[in-house]
Parts: structure tokens; C-alpha cells; sequence
């Protein structure tokens, strides 16, 4: 057991555990966020996805001995002050899911691909998806809210 | 025999309070039934709260399945609400000693001519509203845009608890070992590495279950991986079997004989997987009084049945609450993680949360059963059907029970839903066999329907294409309800089917379906190169009236991924009774870059027929409009799924 401090939604939190733990089990097991959900543990279905440094990246296969000072933002440190962010806000508006499991992740990926790419093209858009299954079959739902934020229209 | 006061009640506050057994899964029942108990009664929705799938306290339910919770229980909390407001009208107009039919009631109140005002709740107040809920109390379908009542928020903030999200004071996480392949038995176990290490709990072992607790999932996952376990090969699967004979007219060999075009074909559709995007979890607080299970399941009362007689106890003191889970499609039918977490909690006296494995997910869960269908048909002169006649054998569809003891009615629902092709068929012999299977087999979205509609409207294309008929004109000549005929006309319009060219690699297909009432047509716009990809979906669909239009398009185009998936990516890879795929990259679903660029969905809606479901339709014929219009894009014409170019 080792103790690390990580930054995590704007916050420092101190955490003991062994630096293999993954992020998402730190997470989910030890801070309380379970926004960030298990699909696979493998990084193959993107329901882990969180901001590490602004990317989009699989908690599950992030160790937590490589955090660093890297800043973590899990879905839920999106909304400010209890406000939604605009791609909150659009998943909201465009019924961009189903039963949500697969939500969280295709929010963090469309907001890391908005901060980098204020204007993606559709295949940029579907790009920045292409990681993430949905069984519920969403996939044009979410292509919308992403433009609809980019203001590409709908 | 359904009673106002087990399905609804008004709180001081004026909150309008439903209750069905019914469970949310992501198919958006929470807001249309909120929107439909709010019409019915006269309330804006965000005063209505739906309780939904917790055994203490909502109505008995045989569970959440066949696209059937909109048109029963959806209908009878409308018929609630309105029979609620017929009984505060009543009370108002005895109070103010005028005739109920002067009175409105709207908006949470009741109002006469003369402005006088009374809330439903002070109304309520005067007594529970009671009495027997009538078949012709009216069902009033809002129209227009529904309101967000759903859990949108709080799943984009992150706030929305699955079941494997639950964390509870002096909760400990729990793992289960799954044989390597199914009905494998346990041989030995070496748990003295895992029993060994200090953040490890408890192994529980009770036969052929073993299980590992830790107050952490990482822990518990490092537990079992300790195990060293010695599986038995797997017995051969029972050899019983099951024929239903659903048409057997003397005459359809003969007719088959003398058509003027006839065609045979084998189709075959292989073990797809469930695979939920969340694997199976729930959270057990098994105590010496009764047992509380929160789970992700269609099921709650089978669950809570099913824990009773594990635990050697009275129903009622299970608790069964239904937790949001990820979008099952027929796996959360089965009770397998609340099982797996009652025994660990009974074991060790605490809570205990189980999340499967994505692994062990693939290997262990139920799968669509595999489905070949031998097809021969016949047209006369005219291009109308003289016979048809389907041999189709396939595993079972059910989640309980033995094969050979359930009834006849429920197999063939099961096991043969969509047999029968919609069409007028002079005569016709269509049997189903059902056979085990060497893997463990269950319902998937539509159990029989999606592969015996691939077969049948595959057919009927290929018929067409024998005959030099429309596929479209085909259907429509033969077809003898105008709802399917309305649908079929309508989509082919809103696809431009008559003119829409093909060829050169890009085709178009179309097929339709008569699911549970509702009545679907779809065309798929493909192109072949380099790969098979579906450029554009339409789908025209009759599911009487719409109760939540955007929520039912959702349904749909969710239908037309999960269809779309099965027809060009999915199959299960096994080897016998041993499943082998791992994870995604062995059992790959349809992604984003699958995805149409437009789905383009109509109801044909008329505005007071009562709503049928919405929830597995747009997934059943999607697939042999798949496989048409690739054999209209370069003539090659595939009749097993998934649909590949190269063989």
C-alpha cells in the first residue's frame, strides 16, 4: 500500500493503495465516483472513459502509480456549480442515450474532442466515438449532440 | 380485476403516485408512463412520480419483456388516472352540490363554473380512492413533444446508480467462479493462496459454486484469480427435443409441386451474445429475518422467487428492488447475479455487491439460440402464394423451466414468434423443432422473431427475384392486413423505392414484420464496397398510438444498431460447450463508424388505435432488408448472418 495524492475534479485527494490499482477502481471503490463505469477492464468499450490532462483516456487501464499530478475529471466534475456543460446539456436535449451505461464515456470523449476540435467535421466526430460501444445503439444521437455544441446544426 | 388503490394514490402534496412491477431498462417507460397517467388525470408530468419493479411495493409482475409494458401497463395506469379523476370530480360536485359533468379537472385541481377551486389533494383527503379499475375506462394518448422526466440529468452528471455503482455501509464485494464451459462440474479447488491473502475476506465454496468476498472489487478479483480450480468435462446435452407444428394443411406439397415459380433455400443464424455494455450486478443483504436484493433484472418477482426457495423462505421476505442496469435485451431475465450475491451475503453475514466479468459475461450468460429455417415456397401465374412451408429448427428461447414440461402455448411463443409469414398463404406447413443447444440459450431482443423474419422475407425476395416481381409488389399482393400493407406503402414512399437507383454496388432491401401487434416495414440502403455498410435505414412503423414520440424513435433506431449489428458483425464464437471469445475484440458489436447516416422513422399513426410496443419491433425485419439490398447492390445473395462479402 502506497499513499498517493491525485487530483481529481479540481480537488486533492490522498488515497492508499497499490500502484497497480487502476484509476477506475480507485475511483469507483475508494472516492465515491462511480460515474465512470466497468464495461470490460480492458479499455475496449469506453464506459471508463475520463479526462487525464484534458484526453480521453480508459480508467480501467491507467495505474495509478503513473498518475502523476495529471489532472482527473470524471463526469462528475462536468457540470459547474450544478450547471450542466454544454455536451451535458446536448446528450440531455438530443435524448442522446437509452439506458446510459455507455453515457459518461461518450460524454468525456465529446468534450475532450470539442476542447481540442471546437469545429469537427462528422468524421472527426465519429472518430472521437469509434471507442465507445453502445448497446442500446445511440451512436447517431451522440454525433448530434456533438454537432449541436459544435453548432454545426442539427 | 385490477384495483385504483394498488396502482395509485395522491400525496397531501398533490403528487400523483403509479405503481407497476414493470422495470426501466432504458426504453423510456418511466416518462411515458408519467405522460399518460398526467393526461389521464389532469396534472402537468413533473407531479407525477412512477414507482416502478420493487416486490413490497408495487403490483405482482411476470417481468419486462416482448415490448409489451406501454400496452398493458401503460394503458391500465392511464386507465388509472382516469378513473381517478372521474372519483374527484364526483367528490367536488357532491361537495358543491352540482352535476359532475359542469366540472373540469385540470392541472391538479377541480373547478367549477362559478370558479370555485378544489385540489386534488384536499379531495383525495376525504377517503382513499379505491375501486375496481374498468377495461373501457377511457385511454387518453397526449400528443406532441413529451416533457424530460426522465433520468437524463442525472445520468450525464454521473449521479445515476447502476446496480454494480451501489456502495452501502459494511457492503463487501463478491466474485464468483464460472465453469469453462457449460454444465462443466467442479472437480477440486485449491483456495489455500487465495484463503492465504490478508485482504481477502472469505471463499465460500457449496458445491459447485465458489465464490471469493473483499472489501474491495480489486481484491475479490485478486482472490479468484488465486483459485486453482479442476473443471470436469461437460456432460452431452439431454437429448430431448420438442416439434410444434403451427400450420400442417395436407395440400402444401401438392401446391408446392404444381407452382408456377418455386424456390427453396436454407437460412441459418448463428449463437449471437447478449452482451449488456454493464455485465450482470447486484447487491444482497441477506439477514436472519428476510433478504434485501437490489439488482439490475427484468424480473424482480422471478428473482424474488427464486431467492425464496434458495433461501428456504416465504416470498414476501425477499425484497426484490429492480436498480437501473445497462440496456439487457433478454440477459437480466435470468437471476443469476442476485443469486450468486445471496449466497455470498448469506455466507458471510453482510452485503454483499457481484459484478460479473466482462469474461465471464461471454462465457457464462444465455445467448440467442442458434435458428436454421429450410424454406420452399410457391407462386402461381399471378404472383400469388399457392403454399409455403418452413422446417425450422432451433434451441430454447425460455429462461426457466424444462423443455419438455412447459405448455405447448408458451414454447410456440417463445420458440416460434414469427414463424408464420403475414402473408395469405392457401396453404402452408410450417413446423418448428427445438433442440439443446451445447451452450446455454435464452431470449435476445425478440427471441424467435428476427431470425425467422431474415428467413421468411429473405425468401420472399429471392421468390420475387425467381417470379421477376417487385419485392415490394410482392408483398402488397399478397398481404391481406391493411396495416402492414400501410406501412409497406409508406416506407417504400419515404424511401423513394420506386426510384431510388441501385446497382453499382449500392442497393436498396426491404422487409416487413407483423411483431406483437405492431406492424413494421424497413428498407435498408447499402452499399458493398469496400465493406457492407449501411448507408441509410428507413423505417415506416404502425404501433397505434405514439405515447412518446421522440422516446419511441429512440426504440427504433436502437432496434435497427441491434439488428444492423447482428446481420453484418456478431457471432458467438464456441467450441462446443465452451465458449471462446473473452472480450470485445473476440465478440465485436456494431460501432459508431456502423452507424447509417440517416434513420429516417414515421408513424403511421392514426391517432386513438391503443398502443402496442415499440421495443423489439424496429429490430426484427432489419436484418433481411440488410441481406436484399446487398443482393440488389451486386448480386450476391447471402442466407446466413453475420453477412459477409468474402466466403
Amino acid at each position: 500500500m502506497t499513499r498517493y495524492v491525485l487530483v481529481v475534479n479540481g480537488r486533492e485527494v490522498a488515497v492508499e493503495a497499490p500502484g497497480e490499482a487502476s484509476l477506475l477502481d480507485v475511483l469507483r471503490d475508494q472516492l465515491d465516483l462511480t460515474g465512470a463505469k466497468y464495461g470490460c477492464g480492458e479499455g475496449k468499450c469506453g464506459a471508463c472513459c475520463v479526462l487525464v490532462d484534458g484526453e480521453s483516456l480508459p480508467a480501467c487501464r491507467q495505474r495509478l502509480a503513473d498518475i502523476g499530478e495529471r489532472a482527473i475529471v470524471t463526469v462528475e466534475g462536468l457540470a459547474a456549480g450544478g450547471e450542466l456543460s454544454a455536451v451535458q446539456e446536448a446528450f440531455v436535449e438530443e435524448n442522446a442515450m437509452q439506458c446510459g451505461y455507455c453515457t459518461a464515456g461518450m460524454v468525456i470523449a465529446t468534450t475532450a474532442l470539442l476542447a481540442k476540435t471546437p469545429t469537427p467535421s462528422g468524421a472527426e466526430i465519429r472518430a472521437a466515438l469509434e471507442p465507445h460501444l453502445c448497446r442500446c445503439g445511440v451512436y447517431e444521437r451522440a454525433i448530434r449532440a456533438a454537432k449541436r455544441v459544435a453548432g454545426g446544426g442539427r | 380485476m385490477t384495483r385504483l388503490e394498488e396502482r395509485l394514490a395522491i400525496e397531501p402534496d398533490g403528487t400523483i403516485v403509479v405503481r407497476s412491477g414493470k422495470v426501466e431498462i432504458g426504453q423510456g417507460i418511466r416518462r411515458s408512463f408519467a405522460r399518460l397517467v398526467a393526461a389521464g388525470i389532469g396534472v402537468p408530468v413533473e407531479r407525477v412520480r412512477v414507482e416502478l419493479g420493487d416486490t413490497a411495493t408495487t403490483p405482482w409482475d411476470m417481468g419486462t419483456f416482448g415490448s409489451l409494458s406501454t400496452r398493458t401497463d401503460g394503458a391500465l395506469l392511464a386507465r388509472a388516472a382516469h378513473f381517478a379523476r372521474r372519483q374527484l370530480l364526483d367528490r367536488a360536485a357532491r361537495r358543491w352540490n352540482v352535476e359532475p359533468s359542469l366540472l373540469a379537472g385540470e392541472n391538479g385541481a377541480v373547478r367549477g363554473p362559478d370558479g370555485r377551486c378544489a385540489t386534488y389533494a384536499e379531495l383525495a383527503a376525504e377517503a382513499p380512492l379505491t375501486g375496481e379499475i374498468r377495461d373501457d375506462e377511457p385511454l387518453s394518448v397526449p400528443r406532441g413533444p413529451a416533457d424530460g422526466t426522465d433520468d437524463g440529468r442525472a445520468i450525464v452528471t454521473g449521479s445515476l446508480r447502476f446496480a454494480g455503482d451501489l456502495r452501502t455501509p459494511g457492503m463487501l464485494h463478491g466474485r464468483v467462479l464460472r465453469p469453462p464451459a457449460h454444465g462443466a462440474r467442479l472437480v477440486s479447488l485449491d483456495d489455500r493462496a487465495a484463503r492465504a491473502m490478508p485482504s481477502v475476506t472469505a471463499v465460500i465454496r457449496d458445491g459447485d459454486f465458489v465464490g471469493v468476498v473483499a472489501e474491495r472489487a480489486r481484491t475479490a478479483r485478486a482472490g479468484l484469480r488465486a483459485l486453482v480450480a479442476e473443471w470436469s468435462d461437460p456432460p452431452p446435452p439431454p437429448q430431448h427435443e420438442r416439434t410444434l407444428v403451427l400450420r400442417d394443411d395436407r395440400d402444401a406439397n401438392q401446391a408446392l409441386a404444381a407452382a408456377a415459380h418455386a424456390f427453396a433455400a436454407i437460412y441459418e443464424l448463428p449463437h449471437v451474445a447478449n452482451a449488456p455494455l454493464g455485465p450482470s450486478a447486484a447487491l444482497a443483504d441477506v439477514r436472519a429475518d428476510g433478504a434485501t436484493i437490489q439488482a439490475a433484472t427484468q424480473r424482480p418477482f422471478g428473482v424474488r422467487d427464486d431467492v425464496a426457495r434458495l433461501l428456504g423462505i416465504a416470498p414476501p421476505r425477499a425484497r426484490v428492488i429492480a436498480v437501473p442496469a445497462a440496456g439487457s435485451f433478454g440477459r437480466n431475465n435470468s437471476s443469476d447475479a442476485a443469486i450468486d450475491a445471496v449466497r455470498l451475503s448469506r455466507a458471510v453475514g453482510r452485503p454483499v455487491l457481484v459484478q460479473w466479468s466482462r469474461a465471464d459475461e461471454l462465457h457464462a450468460a444465455p445467448n440467442r439460440p442458434r435458428l436454421s429455417a429450410h424454406v420452399r415456397a410457391g407462386l402461381d401465374a399471378n404472383g400469388r402464394f399457392v403454399a409455403w412451408s418452413s422446417d425450422i429448427v432451433t434451441n430454447p428461447h425460455v429462461y426457466f423451466g424444462d423443455l419438455e414440461r412447459l405448455p405447448d402455448e408458451l414454447v410456440a411463443m417463445t420458440c416460434a414468434r414469427n414463424a408464420v409469414p403475414p402473408y395469405r398463404l392457401p396453404a402452408a406447413h410450417v413446423a418448428v423443432k427445438i433442440v439443446p443447444a451445447a451452450i446455454r440459450t435464452a431470449a435476445l431482443r425478440s427471441l424467435s422473431a428476427a431470425p425467422n423474419v431474415f428467413a421468411i422475407e429473405s425468401a420472399v425476395d429471392e421468390l420475387a427475384a425467381t417470379a421477376r416481381l417487385d419485392p415490394l409488389e410482392l408483398r402488397l399482393h399478397n398481404c391481406d392486413h391493411p396495416r402492414l400493407i400501410r406501412v409497406l406503402e409508406c416506407v417504400a414512399e419515404r424511401s423513394g423505392w420506386a426510384r431510388r437507383p441501385r446497382g453499382g454496388g449500392v442497393g436498396l432491401g426491404l422487409a416487413c414484420a407483423l411483431y406483437n401487434d405492431t406492424y413494421v416495414a424497413q428498407v435498408a440502403e447499402v452499399e458493398t464496397s469496400p465493406r457492407i455498410r449501411v448507408r441509410r435505414a428507413w423505417c415506416a412503423l404502425d404501433c397505434g398510438t405514439v405515447v412518446d414520440p421522440d422516446g419511441a424513435r429512440n426504440q427504433i433506431e436502437g432496434g435497427i444498431m441491434h439488428a444492423l449489428s447482428w446481420a453484418l458483425v456478431e457471432q458467438l464464437p464456441h467450441d462446443g460447450p465452451r465458449v471462446t471469445a473473452n472480450n470485445w475484440d473476440d465478440y465485436p458489436i456494431a460501432r459508431c463508424h456502423d452507424a447509417p447516416d440517416s434513420i429516417d422513422i414515421v408513424f403511421t399513426d392514426d391517432g386513438h388505435t391503443p398502443p402496442t410496443g415499440v421495443g423489439e419491433p424496429g429490430a426484427v425485419p432489419f436484418g433481411a432488408a440488410i441481406a436484399n439490398a446487398v443482393a440488389a447492390a451486386c448480386g450476391v445473395r447471402r442466407r446466413s448472418e453475420p453477412i459477409a462479402l468474402a466466403k
